[in-house]
């Protein structure tokens, strides 16, 4: 019988809260292996799943939840040598070196590990004719996991996972989700460390288009996969953006309309008890992720922190988290998001937070905030 | 609701919705088969291309059906290509269907070369001439542009390809042209020329290559030998049936003078500072692009969609072939940004395109002021 083996991450380092993580890590695959049929079970410090049907798809479900940090797909055997020279026949090897590694936990197994797996090794070199053995860099390790319960595990890959933390377990957050490539990145960073998200759209229809908007509901679907599902908040910006425009200086189109986003992402955050902004911003990428005008726009927030994973990323690495998550495909799609519409020609680069006082003094901003929140609309995307 | 983007595509008439369900569900048998229902089916079909070819004003030649004119474009121009060291002439502002193609077979290491556009928006007949010679197999040029509405003269065109390639096949993008614009076939002198079904009121998904010699082609896709053995596959009865029906229920005379009195009403109203209107000596009347000033064509189009649709004009995008032509024109890049593709139908009144030019002018004052 086929058996999944499940290694956790760092939640080894979790001292008493420590089942509240495996509670929720077993939680979390149970929900994300909801569609399959499956068992889950825990056995002397090691997580299993078995009698599943589709073993390609179940492990492909499994990577993707946040605080494994590797699998390995097994055979599991009754613990008898028998049994077990009798699986080991059956492998078959390539050209290339091999090493067989015995772990007996159950000690009252007849024969010792290191003997027993030389003798295992002895039988794979008589099935393998072109196999060689290398005890110290192997092409191979076959290991045989000799467990109390009367099974032997047999497996030689291990796959690795996301590793990070449980989601849910850090609390819950607000992603800004524009439709570029950094904004789906920061989210699957933050969710990778616990954080539940939940996402915010700016739209400013009919100067951005509905396929802009389509395009940021393709990209919650594919953070859905790491992050269960997501409810995004769709709110329309084109009024704060025309006030902006009509009253303000053009410099500082791009810094006020941030200082309103902020303000409006802290309302719902409190609303729907969210514990913290996240946004995809890396230092110095454009005029307005520079220091200054990162503490002008943040400078709004009375209650709440924004976290910024990527503020240390080069656009490449960026780029290369977004192809592993699949979104980057979806990200560079042509379609202009609410932040290049109104595009000063010169953004000022080092706002400071009195200008930006100031130049806010020519708006209502309160009516433009109830304005702007009065158009959400919520769309849950699984 | 006021629909203005009549070269995007066309509803389908009436006529051809009945002609579509009977051939799909009544008369549903394979034209390859050899029972008599079958035969019959295979004698409408031969008997549609004749049909077709009248339509056309073709004396001689064949009818291909395909998918629609991106198929018969390809079939054209890739059809007509050969090894060794031949050379294709391409029209530098021809739909991407085309365009594409021509870019493609740079790739594959062909000899391509491009004709200048003149500031009036037809090809430069001068520069045809420089690049034309003995080696090259075949001229692609289209009837009519799509974006600007121009009408290149496509006997003048043969002429000069007949006199100075006299190797080359001609291929004519008539897609905008076709049961649009009163043309006999016969008087162009062409080899090549694709239409689209969908353009005037027939289905989607169906189009047809007129093939004047079909020894000179070669096809993109084998199998049972259908369609001459130029485009195999079971034929689609049902919507080539319809497309011919829609062809046939087209008075192209009386729609061209009714839309050419539309668009003049239209002219007439939309005229306001800050829209500019693309127009040319020789220009379609189906087709009309405006540019705004000083706004985005692609929002002037959500700003409408309420009660006027139009088409954003193939400027929005600068990857898009349609840019080169309002370039070649002489227009500047801020204002080919603002550019909207209003484009007309015989079933339209008077009243609908005065409503919506009145709508339009409006849209844009707010916008404009809305961005001042």
């Amino acid at each position: 019988m086929r058996a999944i083996l499940l290694r956790f991450g760092e939640l080894f380092l979790k001292g008493e809260n420590r089942h509240l993580f495996e509670n929720a890590l077993l939680n979390n695959i149970r929900k994300k292996l909801s569609g399959q049929k499956f068992k889950l079970y825990r056995t002397q410090g090691r997580i299993m799943v078995s009698d599943f049907e589709d073993e390609e798809e179940v492990v492909g479900l499994l990577t993707k939840v946040f605080g494994l940090y590797s699998l390995s797909i097994a055979e599991e055997v009754d613990a008898t040598v028998e049994k077990i020279i009798d699986y080991i026949k059956t492998i078959k090897l390539e050209k290339g070196t091999f090493k067989v590694e015995v772990n007996r936990a159950d000690k009252r197994f007849p024969i010792k590990s290191m003997d027993f797996a030389s003798e295992l090794g002895g039988v794979l070199l008589d099935n393998n004719k072109n196999a060689e053995v290398d005890l110290y860099n192997p092409d191979r390790k076959i290991v045989v996991d000799i467990r109390n319960n009367g099974k032997a595990y047999v497996f030689d890959k291990t796959i690795y996972c996301q590793g990070g933390l449980p989601l849910g377990t850090s609390g819950k957050a607000l992603l800004l989700l524009s439709g570029g490539i950094d904004s789906p990145v920061a989210g699957y960073l933050m969710a990778k460390r616990g954080l539940k998200l939940e996402a915010l759209h700016f739209h400013s229809y009919p100067y951005t288009s509905p396929e802009a908007k389509q395009k940021v509901f393709d990209l919650a679907k594919k953070l859905s996969v790491y992050n269960d599902e997501v409810r995004v908040h769709c709110i329309s910006f084109t009024q704060v953006q025309e006030s902006i425009h009509q009253n303000c200086s053009p410099e500082f189109m791009i810094t006020i309309m941030r200082r309103i986003m902020m303000r409006i992402a802290e309302k719902i955050c409190q609303r729907e008890s969210l514990g913290a902004i996240v946004t995809g911003e890396s230092l110095g990428q454009v005029a307005s992720q520079t220091m200054q005008s990162m503490t002008v726009t943040e400078s709004v927030l009375k209650k709440i922190p924004v976290f910024r994973p990527c503020i240390g990323m080069d656009k490449e690495e960026i780029v290369s988290i977004a192809k592993n998550i699949d979104t980057f495909k979806i990200s560079i799609l042509p379609f202009e998001d609410c932040c290049t519409v109104f595009l000063p020609k010169n953004p000022v680069i080092k706002p400071r937070v009195a200008q930006a006082e100031a130049e806010e003094g020519k708006l209502n901003l309160e009516e433009l905030i109830e304005g702007a929140l009065a158009t959400e609309e919520i769309v849950v995307i699984k | 609701m006021i629909y203005l983007d009549n070269a995007a595509t066309t509803p389908l008439c009436e006529e051809a919705a009945k002609e579509q369900v009977f051939w799909a569900c009544s008369n549903f048998y394979n034209p390859s088969a050899t029972y008599i229902e079958a035969v019959k089916v295979s004698q409408a079909l031969k008997e549609a291309r004749e049909r077709l070819k009248a339509i056309f004003g073709a004396k001689e030649g064949d009818i291909i059906f395909t998918s629609g004119a991106t198929e018969a474009n390809n079939l054209a121009v890739r059809g007509s290509c050969r090894e060794g060291k031949a050379e294709y002439v391409f029209s530098s502002v021809e739909h991407a269907s085309v365009n594409n193609l021509a870019t493609q077979l740079i790739n594959e290491g062909k000899e391509i070369k491009f004709v200048k556009t003149q500031k009036n928006g037809e090809i430069d007949y001068e520069d045809l001439q420089k690049q034309l010679n003995e080696k090259v197999r075949l001229v692609s040029c289209m009837f009519v542009n799509n974006v600007t509405g121009v009408i290149n003269d496509i006997a003048k065109i043969s002429k000069i390809v007949r006199q100075y390639a006299p190797k080359a096949l001609f291929h004519v993008d008539g897609v905008q042209a076709f049961c649009k614009l009163p043309f006999k076939l016969s008087a162009l002198d062409v080899d090549l020329f694709s239409i689209s079904a969908h353009k005037f009121h027939g289905p989607k998904g169906v189009g047809a290559l007129f093939v004047n010699n079909l020894a000179k082609l070669k096809p993109l896709v084998y199998g049972g030998g259908q369609e001459a053995g130029l485009r195999s596959g079971t034929e689609n009865v049902a919507g080539i049936m319809a497309m011919v029906k829609a062809a046939e229920s087209v008075d192209i005379t009386k729609n061209y003078e009714k839309v050419l009195k539309l668009r003049n009403a239209f002219l007439k109203e939309i005229n306001m500072e800050g829209l500019t209107i693309v127009k040319a000596e020789n220009q379609s009347p189906y087709i009309l692009t405006i540019l705004c000033k000083g706004v985005n064509g692609e929002t002037m189009v959500r700003m409408l969609e309420n009660e006027v649709i139009v088409g954003r004009g193939s400027a929005c995008s600068a990857k898009k072939a349609g840019n080169h032509v309002l370039e070649a024109m002489g227009y500047r890049q801020d204002l080919i940004k603002g550019a909207i593709r209003i484009s007309f139908d015989a079933s339209l009144s008077e009243s609908d395109v005065l409503k919506a030019a009145k709508i339009i002018k409006q849209k844009y004052a707010e916008l404009v002021e809305k961005l001042k």
